[in-house]
C-alpha cells in the first residue's frame, strides 16, 4: 500500500505539483486565464462535446462488443481486428480522414453527392470522437464479457423463459455495469483531453474547446502570461475530470452483486443462426463506414500526387510515401518500439498493483488519482514531466518513457479493475481452502480471468504509445527521437499527401504488429471459461431465481 | 492474505521501478554512444539550436554549415512553435534555456523571448546586409515568408488585391487561417490590423461576406484545390508546392502587396558557447547560408539570393512588427470576437 502511493506520488503527484506550483509563481496569469472571456465558454464546449462523445461511444462499444461475443457471428475475428482499426490511425490524421471521406468536395460527395452534416462543428466533434473512443468501450467491455464468472445466469434467465432482450436487460446489463464504468470514465477523461479532432473540425465552425485553447496559448507562449494560462487551463481538465469521475468511481465501486432478473414478459426463444447473421451485418455495416471508408479515403489521398487531382489509378504516385520515409526513420523506430514494449509492461504491472490494493482495502479514490493525469493534454503533461525531472533524466528515453507511464496508468488500471470487480473472492477463498498457496491461488484462479484483460491492457497501451506525437515532440532529445517525431519533421508540415501517406505506414505498420496479440485476444475469448465448473455460489443464484 | 498482498504489492512496484531505471539506463548508453561518436570525430564546440523551422531546411543549413566549420557541431530540438515554448518555458525554471541559438518561424515569438531577456544584443556583420524591417539589435531575419492570394484555376476573374476577400464577386467562397492557430495568420492580423485602410473592419467585411476561418494555411490550399472555396489567404511557398505537383490552383500577388514574416534567428544571452553560436548565425545570414536556405525552396531574407518565384514587379508589405507585439493582445481579442476561436 504504502509503496502504490509513493508510486502514485512519483509519477503523477509530483509533476502535477510542479504545475500548480507553476500557477502559484505566477497568480495574475492563473487568474487572468479563468477570468478571460471565453473561459467559460470553452469548458461548456469540452463539457458537452465529451458527455456527448461517452454517451454515444460507451454503449456504442458495448453493443459491438455483445454483437460479436458469441463465436457463431460469422467473420467474428476479421470483426474483432475490424473494430479496432480506428486506434490504429494516429489521432492527428483522424479529422481530416473524415473529411476527405464525408467532408464536402470528400469522397462519399463526389460519389454520390453525399455529405455529413454538422460534421464541421460539435457534432462531427462528438460523432468521430465517439468512433474513434468506442473501440475502448468495445475493448473494457469485452474483457468483461469474457471473464464475467455468471454465464450461467443468462443460461438460467434464458431457460427459465426470458427472451433475449428481457436477459440482456435484466442480466447481462447489469452484470457489465462495472465494465460499463470503467469504459466511461476512460471514454469521458480521453474526450475532455483530445485535441486534434476539435482542431480539425472544431476551428472552421468557430468552435473552440480547452484544448485547442491550450495550443492556442502555448503558440504564443514566448510570453510568460500565455504559458501560465495554458498551464492553468490544462489543470483545469483536470480539475474537471476529478469532478466527474470520482463520485462515478464510488458509483460504480461494489456492484458485484448480480441484480435481481425481473420475472416479467418472459417468452421462450433462442438466438437463431439468422439473429448471428443480423448482428454480424450490422456490425459490418459500421466497419465500413466508420472504418473502411475514412482509411481508404486516407490512401487515395497518399497515392494522389496533389490535393484536388484526381485520385485516378493514372495519377497514382508514391512520391508521397518517400516524402514521409525521408527522415532517420530506422533508429527512431527502434526508439518508439522498445517505449511501447517497456510501457505496455510497465503500465499493465501498475494497474494490476492498484487493481490488487484496491481488492483488499477499499483504497477509495486510488483509481480516480491514477486517473488524474490522464485528463492532461500530452503538452502540459510534458511539462510538469519535464519540470519534475528534467534536471536528472530531460533528453533521455527514460523521461519520455515516464511521461508515457504517468499519462496511460488508467489504460492499465481501469480495464484489470473491471474484470476483478467481476470475480467472486469465494473462488481465490476456496483454492486457498483446498489447499494453494496465496501465490497459487492468484495464479490458478484470479490470473486466468484476468488473461483478456491484461493483453487487452497491454495492446491499448502499445498501440497508444507507438504513435505518439504531443509528449515526445516537447521531451525528445538528440538521441530519443520517436517514430512520430522524426516523421513529422521529415516532411514539410501540413503536406497533406505525405501526412496521409505517413498515416497510412503507420495504420500497416501497426497493424502489422498488432495482429498476433489481436489473435491471441481474440482467442482466448473464444475459449468459454479459463477456469471451468466453479459452482455457482449459492447466494448468487437465490438473487436471481 | 495481506501481508502477502503487501508483498506482492512490493514486488510489483519494484518490478516496475527497476524496468523504469532500466529503460533510464539504456537510454542512458545510448546517449554516451552517441556522445562519444562525436568526440571522435572533433574535439571542439558544441552548441544547441532550437528551432521551429522545417527539418529539411535545418539540415541543409548545418550541413553548408559544417562544411565550412567542421570543429563546431549542431545539436537540434526541432518542434513546432507551441511545443518549443513550452520547452522554453520549462528549461527556464529548471536551470536556465540549454539553447544558444534560436531560430524560429515567426517575430512576435521572438519579440517575446526578447522582453525576457533570453536573447543577446548582437548583430552578426552579415545581418548588416538585410533591409531593417527584417532585424533588431538582438536578431536578424534568415528566410521570409510570403502571404498571398490562392485560388482555383480558371477563376473569374482572377483576385488581384486583399480587397477581394471582401468583395461580393467572392461571397461564401473565401478562407483564412486561424491566427490562434497558424503563427502566419497571426503575422497578417498584424498587418492588417495596424494598417490604415484595413484594420479590424477588413475581418468584420470578410466575415460578413461569408468568408471562414479554417485551422492552418495548409488547410485553406487543400480547401481551394478541393473546391470547398474558390479562394483564400495562405503562405506562398506551400502554394507554389502544391502548383508545381499540379493542384489545379493559382497563386496571386495581392494588392498592395504580399505580406512578409521573416523567420528569426538569435544568439542566447546566457549561450557558455557564445563565440560558436555567433559565427553559426553569421553563417545562416551570410550569402552561402541563404543559398542553402533557398535550395530547400524556401525563401531567403538577403537580397539579391533568388529564393522562389514570384512575378515582375511583385510587391511585398511588412507588418510593424514592434508595434504589433504591443498591441496583439487587443488585436487578436477582436478578431476572435468576430470570427470566435
Amino acid at each position: 500500500m504504502a509503496a502504490t502511493l509513493v508510486l502514485v506520488a512519483a509519477v503523477i503527484g509530483w509533476p502535477l505539483a510542479k504545475l500548480v506550483d507553476v500557477l502559484v509563481a505566477d497568480p495574475a496569469g492563473a487568474r487572468a486565464a479563468v477570468t478571460s472571456p471565453g473561459f467559460s465558454r470553452a469548458v461548456a464546449h469540452t463539457l458537452e462535446t465529451a458527455a456527448a462523445t461517452t454517451v454515444l461511444a460507451v454503449p456504442g462499444g458495448g453493443l459491438l462488443a455483445l454483437l460479436t461475443a458469441r463465436p457463431a457471428v460469422p467473420g467474428r475475428r476479421t470483426l474483432q481486428a475490424a473494430i479496432l482499426l480506428p486506434l490504429l490511425v494516429p489521432p492527428f490524421v483522424l479529422g481530416y480522414s473524415w473529411t476527405q471521406a464525408y467532408g464536402d468536395a470528400g469522397f462519399s460527395d463526389r460519389l454520390i453527392g453525399v455529405t455529413m452534416p454538422g460534421l464541421l462543428g460539435p457534432i462531427g466533434i462528438v460523432v468521430v470522437g465517439a468512433v474513434t473512443l468506442a473501440p475502448f468501450s468495445y475493448f473494457v467491455v469485452g474483457a468483461g464479457l469474457a471473464a464475467r464468472a455468471e454465464p450461467d445466469l443468462e443460461r438460467a434467465a434464458r431457460v427459465s423463459g426470458a427472451n433475449a432482450m428481457t436477459t440482456l436487460r435484466t442480466v447481462t446489463v447489469p452484470l457489465l455495469r462495472a465494465p460499463l464504468g470503467a469504459a466511461s470514465a476512460l471514454v469521458f477523461v480521453l474526450a475532455l483531453e483530445a485535441f486534434a479532432l476539435p482542431a480539425a473540425l472544431g476551428t472552421p465552425a468557430g468552435y473552440d474547446t480547452m484544448t485547442t485553447r491550450i495550443y492556442g496559448d502555448l503558440a504564443q507562449a514566448s510570453e510568460p502570461a500565455l504559458f501560465t494560462q495554458a498551464i492553468t487551463l490544462a489543470l483545469t481538465l483536470v480539475v474537471l475530470a476529478v469532478i466527474v469521475i470520482w463520485p462515478a468511481d464510488r458509483l460504480f465501486k461494489g456492484s458485484r452483486r448480480p441484480t435481481r432478473a425481473s420475472s416479467q414478459g418472459l417468452v421462450p426463444s433462442r438466438r437463431s443462426a439468422l439473429a448471428d447473421s443480423v448482428a454480424a451485418a450490422i456490425v459490418w455495416c459500421y466497419v465500413a463506414l466508420v472504418v473502411v471508408v475514412p482509411l481508404a479515403a486516407l490512401l487515395l489521398a497518399a497515392l494522389t500526387p496533389a490535393v484536388g487531382v484526381s485520385p485516378t489509378p493514372a495519377n497514382w504516385t508514391l512520391a508521397n510515401f518517400r516524402t514521409a520515409l525521408s527522415g532517420q526513420t530506422y533508429a527512431a523506430l527502434r526508439h518508439s518500439l522498445t517505449l511501447a514494449v517497456i510501457a505496455a509492461v510497465v503500465v499493465v504491472a501498475m494497474g494490476l498493483l492498484v487493481v490488487m490494493v484496491e481488492r483488499h482495502r477499499r483504497g477509495a479514490g486510488l483509481g480516480t488519482a491514477v486517473t488524474a493525469a490522464y485528463a492532461l493534454p500530452g503538452s502540459a503533461l510534458a511539462v510538469g514531466v519535464l519540470l519534475a525531472y528534467g534536471r536528472h533524466i530531460g533528453g533521455t528515453l527514460a523521461i519520455i518513457l515516464l511521461a508515457y507511464v504517468a499519462k496511460l496508468w488508467p489504460l492499465g488500471h481501469r480495464p484489470l479493475a473491471a474484470v476483478v470487480d467481476r470475480l467472486d473472492r469465494d473462488h481465490d477463498r476456496a483454492a486457498r481452502v483446498s489447499g494453494a498457496s496465496p501465490i497459487g491461488a492468484w495464479l490458478t484462479v484470479v490470473l486466468p480471468r484476468l488473461a483478456p484483460a491484461l493483453c487487452g491492457a497491454a495492446l491499448l497501451v502499445f498501440l497508444t504509445v507507438l504513435h505518439e506525437l504531443t509528449m515526445s515532440s516537447l521531451l525528445y532529445g538528440p538521441s530519443s527521437q520517436t517514430l512520430a517525431v522524426v516523421v513529422l519533421n521529415a516532411q514539410q508540415l501540413g503536406d497533406v499527401g505525405a501526412t496521409a501517406a505517413l498515416s497510412a505506414l503507420m495504420t500497416a505498420l501497426v497493424l502489422l504488429l498488432a495482429t498476433p496479440p489481436l489473435a491471441w485476444f481474440g482467442l482466448r475469448r473464444v475459449r468459454p471459461r479459463p477456469t471451468t465448473s466453479v459452482r455457482i455460489p449459492q447466494r448468487e443464484l437465490a438473487d436471481v431465481v | 492474505m495481506a501481508s502477502f498482498v503487501r508483498r506482492l504489492a512490493r514486488v510489483a512496484a519494484g518490478v516496475t521501478l527497476a524496468a523504469m531505471l532500466a529503460a533510464g539506463c539504456a537510454s542512458g548508453n545510448i546517449a554516451t554512444s552517441a556522445g562519444t561518436a562525436n568526440a571522435k570525430a572533433t574535439s571542439s564546440d558544441e552548441i544547441m539550436l532550437y528551432t521551429s523551422v522545417s527539418q529539411p531546411t535545418i539540415d541543409a543549413v548545418i550541413s553548408a554549415f559544417n562544411a565550412k566549420h567542421p570543429d563546431i557541431k549542431v545539436s537540434v530540438f526541432r518542434a513546432p512553435t507551441g511545443s518549443l515554448n513550452a520547452r522554453i518555458a520549462t528549461d527556464e525554471r529548471i536551470g536556465g534555456l540549454k539553447a544558444d541559438v534560436l531560430w524560429v518561424s515567426d517575430p512576435l515569438t521572438m519579440h517575446g523571448y526578447d522582453s525576457q531577456g533570453l536573447l543577446k544584443r548582437y548583430t552578426a556583420p552579415a545581418a548588416k546586409a538585410l533591409p531593417a524591417q527584417y532585424r533588431t539589435p538582438s536578431f536578424a531575419g534568415a528566410g521570409l515568408l510570403y502571404l498571398v492570394l490562392v485560388y482555383q484555376k480558371g477563376l473569374s476573374p482572377a483576385p488581384t488585391s486583399w480587397n477581394d476577400l471582401t468583395s461580393a464577386a467572392y461571397q461564401g467562397a473565401a478562407a483564412v487561417p486561424d491566427p490562434g492557430f497558424a503563427g502566419s495568420a497571426m503575422g497578417a492580423l498584424g498587418y492588417f490590423g495596424e494598417q490604415q485602410g484595413f484594420g479590424l473592419d477588413f475581418y468584420k467585411k470578410l466575415k460578413s461576406n461569408g468568408g471562414v476561418q479554417v485551422k492552418s494555411p495548409e488547410d485553406v490550399i487543400t480547401a481551394v484545390a478541393q473546391g470547398k472555396y474558390k479562394l483564400g489567404m495562405t503562405i506562398a511557398d506551400g502554394a507554389l508546392a502544391a502548383v508545381k505537383k499540379g493542384s489545379p490552383v493559382k497563386v496571386a500577388w495581392p494588392a498592395p502587396g504580399a505580406i512578409a514574416i521573416y523567420s528569426p534567428i538569435g544568439v542566447t544571452s546566457k549561450s557558455k558557447h557564445a563565440p560558436a553560436a555567433e559565427s553559426f548565425e553569421d553563417f545562416v545570414l551570410s550569402k552561402p547560408g541563404q543559398q542553402a536556405i533557398a535550395k530547400t525552396g524556401r525563401q531567403p531574407s538577403l537580397p539579391g539570393v533568388p529564393g522562389i518565384d514570384r512575378p515582375d514587379g511583385a510587391k511585398v508589405v511588412s507588418p510593424d512588427w514592434p508595434a504589433f507585439f504591443g498591441d496583439k493582445a487587443a488585436l487578436l481579442a477582436g478578431y476572435q470576437k468576430i470570427f470566435g476561436g
